[in-house]
């Protein structure tokens, strides 16, 4: 991987695959404070981890739109309901 | 009083319509996501659609747990699996988490969060993005960040592991971020 270095414990490639894991808090204290450090200190993983974040939550604000199941389709599943026997 | 999910299958199982098309609304957003996610189009979405509350309505006295939810998103899951199979399609190679790191713009300076915010809100945009990744993740970003399953939910439901199931959301969230660089900045893999 380009631009690999290890900092404060840590190389890029490993915060890399925490990522996921760190946004949802989900890393254990001690990873969790070294990705921290690593982050702080390492502008391709700092400006990375901002990017990978506003990714994530654009796509929550996205999907949390409503998203109603248009009338013709309604129309539709009801009609090929009515015809279903069990 | 709102009738339960089993309550409303127990009354369809039995031939009452009624009740079956009470439950198609309670839940027919969620499918519908659901299924445009998973699908080729929007053809193929409607037609998952209409297999799974199809299968569901045949099937109704069957429901095991009290969550219409979840075993609906199970059934649609196999109805697109078969419409997928007729239709031929493919899996593509799985990259590195390196070469997707890479593809989506690690140690590439003119991707900055800022930058990202501001073409987030143009309409369309991450539709596209969503578009270009392959169904099974699009299938992981609906479950876990619109339907906000839990990871344990979600592993079960897709029977993985909890932590292939979080290698899956990773690698989704990765290639999500790939596509939004290579349509923003034309970057190529």
């Amino acid at each position: 991987m380009k631009h690999e270095r290890e900092v404060a414990g840590m190389r890029c490639g490993e915060v890399l695959a925490r990522l996921s894991d760190y946004l949802d808090g989900s890393l254990a204290g001690e990873e969790r404070v070294q990705v921290e450090a690593h982050v702080a200190a390492c502008d391709h993983c700092a400006r990375f981890g901002g990017v990978f974040a506003a990714t994530v939550a654009g796509l929550r604000r996205r999907l949390s739109r409503p998203a109603a199941l248009p009338a013709e389709h309604r129309a539709r599943l009801a009609r090929r309901l009515e015809g279903e026997t069990r | 009083m709102t009738s339960s999910d089993r309550e409303l299958l127990e009354k369809s199982a039995r031939g009452d319509r009624g009740a079956f098309g009470e439950f198609v609304a309670r839940h027919e957003a969620t499918l519908w996501r659901f299924a445009r996610a998973l699908a080729h189009d929007e053809a193929e979405a409607e037609d998952v659609l209409q297999q799974t509350f199809v299968a569901a309505w045949r099937a109704a006295g069957e429901l095991e747990r009290d969550d219409g939810r979840a075993w609906l998103l199970a059934i649609a899951r196999r109805e697109s699996a078969r419409l997928a199979r007729r239709r031929g399609a493919r899996h593509e190679r799985e990259r590195s988490l390196e070469e997707l790191g890479e593809h989506a713009g690690f140690g590439d300076a003119r991707a900055t969060p800022e930058e990202l915010g501001v073409r987030l809100e143009e309409e369309g945009l991450l539709e596209q993005a969503l578009a270009r990744l392959a169904p099974h993740e699009r299938e992981i970003l609906v479950l876990r960040e619109l339907e906000g399953l839990s990871g344990a939910a979600a592993a079960e439901l897709l029977g993985l592991s909890l932590s292939a199931e979080k290698a899956r959301l990773h690698r989704a969230r990765l290639a999500l971020t790939a596509e939004l660089r290579t349509l923003t900045h034309g970057a190529t893999p």
